[in-house]
C-alpha cells in the first residue's frame, strides 16, 4: 500500500542478554492506512507497547524496516508531525493543563503563539477550558487523560498514537474520547490506537491487528476480519435434552434436502435416539450447499447471511414439532475475533501457521 | 532548537519553584545573610548585634582599624560563607532537590512522551542536567547578591567580584551532579543517586584530605629538613672556625703566620670531634632525607590520582584567590614564629597554602571539566543506547 502512514515490514525486538533474552516481536509487520483509525489489540505480552515504543523511537528495534509517515523509522524530525499519548502518562503535575499543552508544543517546535492559540483550540475540543489554570497533580485520572490528547494533537500532527486512550475514564467521558477520536479523522488524521478494550476500539476502529506472542495473528478492517463468520442463528424452545432431540430429529430431514455432493453432515450430527445431542455441543457439518452448521445447546448456527438458504432448516425443524424462540443474523464482536485469533495462535501447530500469516495488508 | 531548550529549561525552573525544598533553602539563604549582617567591627574588636565579642585571632587583634569593615565581611563570606555554607549545606540542599530530575525523567509515562518529540536525546539530556545546574544558579545568586547589599552597606565596600561566587560553587555542584545524573540514569532511583553521589563526594573529600595532609606532610618535613641542614652547617662551621683557631693558636705560638682556611679541610670526623652534637645532628638530617623522600612519593602518588577526580576543595578555594588581596592581610601584622617548632609549623603552613594557590588554573577547573565531560559523556552513551 503507498498511501501508509505507518508501513513496518518484519520487525523483530529483543531484549535483555546474557540467557535472560526476550524475543517481544517477532517479524511483525503492517500497514496502517492514511486517514483510519487503527486498532493495535492483543492480551498482556503481546508487544503492542513495544511496537508502539518502536514507532516513537522510546524503543531501538533489533531488525526490519519500516516508515512513519514515509519516513524511515527512527529520524526525529518525522515526530513534528507525530502525537502520542503513553499508557500510564506521568504529566509534569507541577504544571497547569494549560501550560502541559504549551510545553509540548514547544517540544514539537512550536512557536509561542501558535501554542497558545492551539492550547486554546485543544482545551475546548477535550472540555478542560474550564480548569485549564489548575495543576495537572490536583486533575482526576479522566482530566488527565483529556489534557493527556489534546498534549499529543498540539502539533497538529499526521499521525496520533494513542495507548489506552480510555483506560480509566468513565463512561461519559470514554464517549467524549470517541467523539475526539472521530472528529481527528473526520479531519484527516490517522489515529493508531493500542487499547485492550474491545468494546471501544469495535466502535471507531476502521482496521485492526491483533498481536499475540510477539506476531500479528490476523489484521484487516472489521468487515474483512468477519467475513466468513456472519451466521444466522435459530434458537428453539425447550431444555437443552428436549431441544437435542428435536434438533436429532429434523437435521437429518434438511440436511439430507437437496444432498447432492460433499460428505454428508447427518453422520456427524448423527440424530440421537436419546437426549446426547444436547451434550455434544459444537458438533459441525455442511448444509449441501457449503454453508456450515453447528449445534450449540438449543441453537444452530448456520454459515450463511442468505435468509433463502435457512427456510428448509427452519421447516423441518417446525415440522418436526420445534418451536422457534428466534431467528437473527449475528455479526462477530471484536471480542469474538480476539479470542479466535489467539485461540487459534495457541491451537497446536499455529506457529507455522501464523508465521505464513504474516505480513498481511488491511 | 531554542524553542526546545527554552522549554525544557523554564520547565525546570516551574518544577524548582514547585519544590518546597527550594523556598526552605532560600528562606534559610536569606538567614544566613541576616547573621552575616548582624556581625560587625569597631575599634574595640567584633560586635554580634549588640555583644562585644572578643576579636583575638592566631595572636592578631581583629579592630576597625586592623580590618576595616569592607575587609571583614568580604573576608566572612570567603573563608565563612561560601567554604561552609554554599560548599556544604547548599550544595547538600541542592543535590536533594536535584537528585530526582533523571529518575523523574526516565520513568515510564514521561519518557516516552518527551522522547516522541523532535529532540535529540543527548540534548534532552544535557539540557536537564544545565536545568539542574539551575537550582543553584539561582540559590547562589540570591545569596551573593544579598551578600553584596550587606557588604555594600554595612561595610561601605562594593565588592562586586562576590557574584563570582555563582560561577564557582555552580561549578563544584556540576561534578557532583553529573555523577548524581550518571547514577540516577543507571539506577532510576533517587535515593540510590543521592546516596552514591554522597559516596563519590566522600571518596573526592577523602582524597583532597589525603592531598593535603601529604602536602602538608612533605612540606613540613621540608621545612625542619632546611632548618636541621642549616644547624649541620652552622655546627661544621663553628667547628672548622673553632679548629683552624686551634691550629692559628699552635701556628702562632711556633711563630708562624696565621692560615686563612683549612687546607686540606677538616674531615667529618674531625669536625664531630669537634662537636659531639653534630653527628646527632646529621643523623636528625638522614633521618628527614629519607622521611622527605617517602612523603615526596606518597605526595606525587596521590598528586596523580587526584588529578582524575574533580577539584571541589580548590574550585571553591578560587575564590578566597580572587576576592581576598593578601596585602591587606599582610598589614595585619601576624606575630613571628618564637622557636624553631613554630617556625617549621608556619614555613610548612606557608609552603602548603602556597602549593594550593599555585595550582593553575587549568589544572583546577580543566580536569574536574574532564571528569565532568567523561561522566556526562558516559550517561549520554547509556542514555543514547538505552530502550525506554
Amino acid at each position: 500500500m503507498t498511501d501508509a502512514v505507518v508501513s513496518i515490514k518484519d520487525i523483530h525486538k529483543k531484549y535483555g542478554g546474557f540467557g535472560r533474552k526476550v524475543h517481544a516481536l517477532r517479524g511483525v509487520s503492517m500497514d496502517v492506512p492514511r486517514g483510519s483509525i487503527f486498532g493495535l489489540l492483543g492480551p498482556n505480552g503481546a508487544g503492542k507497547s513495544t511496537l508502539v515504543k518502536i514507532l516513537i523511537t522510546a524503543v531501538k528495534r533489533s531488525s526490519g524496516t519500516g516508515t512513519v509517515l514515509g519516513k524511515p523509522i527512527g529520524r526525529k524530525d518525522t515526530l513534528a508531525k507525530v502525537g502520542y499519548l503513553p499508557e500510564h502518562h506521568n504529566l509534569p503535575k507541577h504544571l497547569t493543563g494549560r501550560q502541559v499543552i504549551e510545553f509540548f508544543g514547544a517540544m514539537a517546535k512550536m512557536p509561542r503563539a501558535s501554542r497558545r492559540s492551539r492550547a486554546d483550540e485543544l482545551l475546548d475540543l477535550v472540555r478542560m477550558r474550564e480548569w485549564h489554570n489548575k495543576k495537572v497533580g490536583g486533575y482526576s485520572k479522566g482530566m488527565r487523560q483529556r489534557i493527556g490528547i489534546a498534549q499529543a494533537l498540539v502539533a497538529d500532527p499526521d499521525l496520533v498514537i494513542l495507548d489506552e486512550p480510555t483506560d480509566g475514564v468513565d463512561p461519559s467521558g470514554r464517549r467524549d474520547i470517541r467523539l475526539v477520536l472521530q472528529q481527528m479523522r473526520d479531519e484527516g488524521r490517522t489515529v493508531f490506537i493500542n487499547s485492550h478494550l474491545l468494546g471501544e476500539l469495535e466502535q471507531v476502529c476502521d482496521a485492526v491487528a491483533i498481536m499475540h506472542k510477539g506476531r500479528v495473528v490476523s489484521l484487516g478492517t472489521i468487515e474483512q476480519l468477519t467475513e466468513g463468520m456472519l451466521r444466522y442463528e435459530i434458537e428453539i424452545e425447550g431444555e437443552l435434552d428436549a431441544a437435542g432431540a428435536t434438533f436429532g430429529r429434523a437435521l437429518p430431514e434438511a440436511l439430507g434436502k437437496g444432498q447432492s455432493a460433499g460428505p454428508s453432515p447427518t453422520a456427524e450430527l448423527a440424530p440421537p435416539t436419546d437426549a446426547g445431542l444436547a451434550k455434544r455441543v459444537g458438533l459441525r457439518g455442511e448444509l449441501a450447499t457449503g454453508e456450515s452448521v453447528e449445534v450449540h445447546g438449543n441453537r444452530l448456527w448456520i454459515g450463511t447471511t442468505e435468509a433463502a438458504t435457512i427456510q428448509p432448516v427452519l421447516d423441518a425443524i417446525r415440522a418436526k414439532g420445534g418451536v422457534i424462540r428466534e431467528v437473527h443474523k449475528h455479526r462477530p464482536s471484536l471480542e469474538d475475533l480476539f479470542m479466535q485469533a489467539v485461540e487459534d495462535d495457541d491451537s497446536p501447530g499455529a506457529a507455522r501457521a501464523s508465521s505464513r500469516g504474516q505480513g498481511g495488508r488491511p | 532548537m531554542i524553542i526546545q531548550t527554552m522549554a525544557l529549561l523554564v520547565d525546570a525552573y516551574r518544577e524548582l519553584c514547585a519544590k518546597r525544598l527550594f523556598w526552605i533553602t532560600m528562606i534559610l539563604n536569606s538567614l544566613v545573610v541576616v547573621v552575616f549582617a548582624m556581625v560587625s567591627i569597631n575599634e574595640n574588636g567584633m560586635k554580634f548585634l549588640i555583644w562585644q565579642m572578643p576579636a583575638d585571632f592566631a595572636g592578631v587583634t581583629i579592630t576597625s582599624e586592623t580590618m576595616p569593615p569592607g575587609l571583614l565581611y568580604r573576608t566572612m563570606f570567603a573563608a565563612l560563607a561560601v567554604p561552609w555554607w554554599l560548599r556544604w549545606v547548599a550544595v547538600i540542599l541542592g543535590l536533594i532537590s536535584t537528585a530526582g530530575m533523571i529518575p523523574d525523567l526516565i520513568q515510564g509515562g514521561t519518557i516516552e512522551s518527551v522522547l516522541s518529540r523532535p529532540i535529540g536525546r543527548i540534548r534532552l539530556l544535557l539540557t536537564k542536567f544545565v536545568g539542574g545546574l539551575l537550582f543553584m544558579t539561582l540559590q547562589v545568586f540570591v545569596f551573593s547578591l544579598l551578600v553584596f547589599l550587606v557588604i555594600g552597606i554595612r561595610g561601605k565596600s562594593w565588592a562586586p567580584e562576590v557574584f563570582l561566587a555563582v560561577p564557582i560553587v555552580v561549578t563544584m555542584f556540576s561534578y557532583l551532579f553529573a555523577v548524581c545524573v550518571l547514577i540516577g540514569l543507571l539506577t532510576r532511583s533517587t535515593i540510590a543517586a543521592l546516596l552514591l553521589t554522597a559516596v563519590v563526594w566522600a571518596a573526592i573529600i577523602l582524597v583532597n584530605a589525603g592531598d593535603l595532609f601529604s602536602v602538608s606532610i612533605h612540606e613540613n618535613i621540608k621545612a625542619e629538613l632546611r632548618l636541621e641542614q642549616a644547624k649541620v652547617d652552622r655546627r661544621e662551621r663553628n667547628a672548622t672556625l673553632a679548629i683552624l683557631g686551634e691550629r692559628n693558636a699552635e701556628r702562632e705560638a711556633a711563630g708562624l703566620a696565621p692560615l686563612e682556611a683549612l687546607d686540606p679541610a677538616p674531615t667529618s670526623s674531625e669536625l664531630e670531634a669537634r662537636d659531639i652534637r653534630l653527628p646527632v645532628t646529621k643523623l636528625r638530617v638522614r633521618e628527614l632525607e629519607a622521611s622527605e623522600s617517602i612523603a615526596s612519593r606518597w605526595r606525587r602518588v596521590i598528586y596523580f590520582v587526584k588529578a582524575v577526580l574533580p577539584k571541589t576543595g580548590e574550585t571553591i578555594a578560587l575564590l578566597g584567590r580572587w576576592t581576598i588581596d593578601e596585602e591587606e592581610f599582610a598589614r595585619l601584622g601576624a606575630p613571628p614564629p618564637s622557636d624553631d617548632r613554630q617556625r617549621v609549623a608556619q614555613e610548612g603552613s606557608e609552603a602548603t597554602a602556597e602549593e594550593f594557590d599555585n595550582r593553575p588554573l587549568w589544572w583546577v577547573l580543566g580536569t574536574s571539566f574532564a571528569f565532568v565531560s567523561v561522566v556526562l559523556g558516559i550517561a549520554a552513551l547509556i542514555f543514547r543506547r538505552r530502550d525506554f
